[in-house]
């Protein structure tokens, strides 16, 4: 007795088709909802606290043994000061470019210099000149907070796991030093 | 007159009976586009509007920022969120220069011309509808409403010099406004 023959082969030709119509009304809705909310404006924010002393900031100021680092970035007619007030380190000025706007780069490279002794220090003060243009203030502060990719990388310990780990951000906390000044 | 003969009749017959809209390519194109579109979806929760002739600088930092109000300064006027707080004045020398000069009225300045008037009771106002919506939230710490954060967002022209922006932080200081949030295009990599 033959085997019954397999019914695949009857309905050989009868192709089932997936129902692509409502996921197209699908998919057009979505991109719609897509197109009409994506952003497509990379906004991005530098974030500055204003300078401010409570009481309380000045009294443990005093208390500190230690003078602070106070990094300065102070803008000048043709160059950019570098430096503490505490003399914590050699004063470092930093020529502008052809333009005549300060030497973004350069500012760059010798505060990595000044992050590698201090690598604990997280804030930098900026002075910049009343003239300065905002483009200029956003391309000093790109410099002074971020490291670059291509920068050589800075270790700092983990005081909880005791491990080396490089850091992320050069001087992440900028504030403005001159709110009050006419400069 | 050929397609108007027996075989061209028979060939319109043809087609009517086989077409079908090609709707896999169709798919295919309308996947790659919903991919595009997802990948390029902006979740974070900023609602920030940018204004008319308003050319921001271009800036490499990883931050993206969060809601808040914002003060929109173009080389025209001074925009606190929707409402525009103070024109400058404007010459028939500053029209169409590539140089914005933003000058203030006299009057639209206090504490040595350090305080922009305008914006300063734009900001209280501001202030003083976000600390009763605080009062009136549910959301509560040890008992007392949320804290006013006080961060204004500043989206300023690229060309606007450091003396106005210091002034905007002057008055914001002034009106309890503690943390900055410069704004700028993000640098393409």
């Amino acid at each position: 007795m033959f085997k019954r023959p397999s019914s695949r082969r009857k309905s050989h030709g009868e192709h089932a088709e997936l129902p692509l119509v409502p996921i197209l009304d699908t998919m057009v809705t979505l991109i719609g909802f897509l197109l009409f909310t994506t952003s497509f404006l990379g906004i991005v924010a530098i974030e500055s606290p204003l300078p401010q002393s409570s009481p309380e900031e000045i009294k443990d100021e005093v208390k500190q043994k230690e003078k602070p680092l106070q990094l300065t970035v102070s803008f000048r007619e043709k160059d950019v000061e570098i430096w503490s007030p505490f003399a914590k380190f050699e004063p470092k000025a930093i020529l502008n470019n052809k333009e005549g706007n300060p030497d973004a780069q350069g500012i760059h490279v010798a505060l990595l210099e000044i992050k590698k002794k201090f690598p604990l220090e997280d804030t930098a003060v900026l002075v910049p000149n009343k003239n300065s243009p905002y483009d200029t203030l956003v391309a000093v502060m790109d410099a002074v907070r971020t490291l670059e990719p291509t920068d050589p990388p800075i270790y700092v310990k983990n005081e909880k796991t005791g491990v080396d780990e490089p850091i992320k951000s050069l001087f992440p906390k900028v504030m403005f030093g001159n709110l009050l000044g006419d400069s | 007159m050929a397609g108007h003969g027996i075989r061209g009749r028979r060939s319109r017959r043809k087609i009517n009976k086989a077409f079908e809209l090609q709707l896999t390519s169709m798919m295919d194109v309308l996947v790659i586009i919903v991919v595009f579109l997802l990948k390029s979806y902006n979740t974070s929760l900023n609602n920030f509007t940018t204004a008319p002739g308003l050319k921001l600088p271009i800036s490499s930092s990883p931050d993206s920022p969060n809601d808040s109000l914002q003060v929109i300064v173009t080389p025209e006027s001074m925009t606190v969120d929707t409402d525009r707080v103070l024109d400058f004045i404007q010459t028939a020398a500053n029209l169409g220069s590539p140089e914005a000069n933003y000058s203030f009225r006299a009057s639209d300045l206090d504490e040595a011309g350090k305080r922009i008037i305008p914006l300063y009771d734009a900001l209280i106002k501001a202030k003083e509808k976000t600390e009763i919506l605080l009062a009136k939230s549910k959301s509560r710490v040890d008992g007392k409403p949320l804290a006013f954060e006080g961060i204004l967002a500043v989206q300023a022209d690229k060309r606007v010099k450091y003396d106005t922006i210091r002034k905007i932080m002057y008055t914001a200081g002034a009106a309890g406004y503690k943390t900055f949030r410069f704004l700028a295009m993000k640098r393409d990599t």
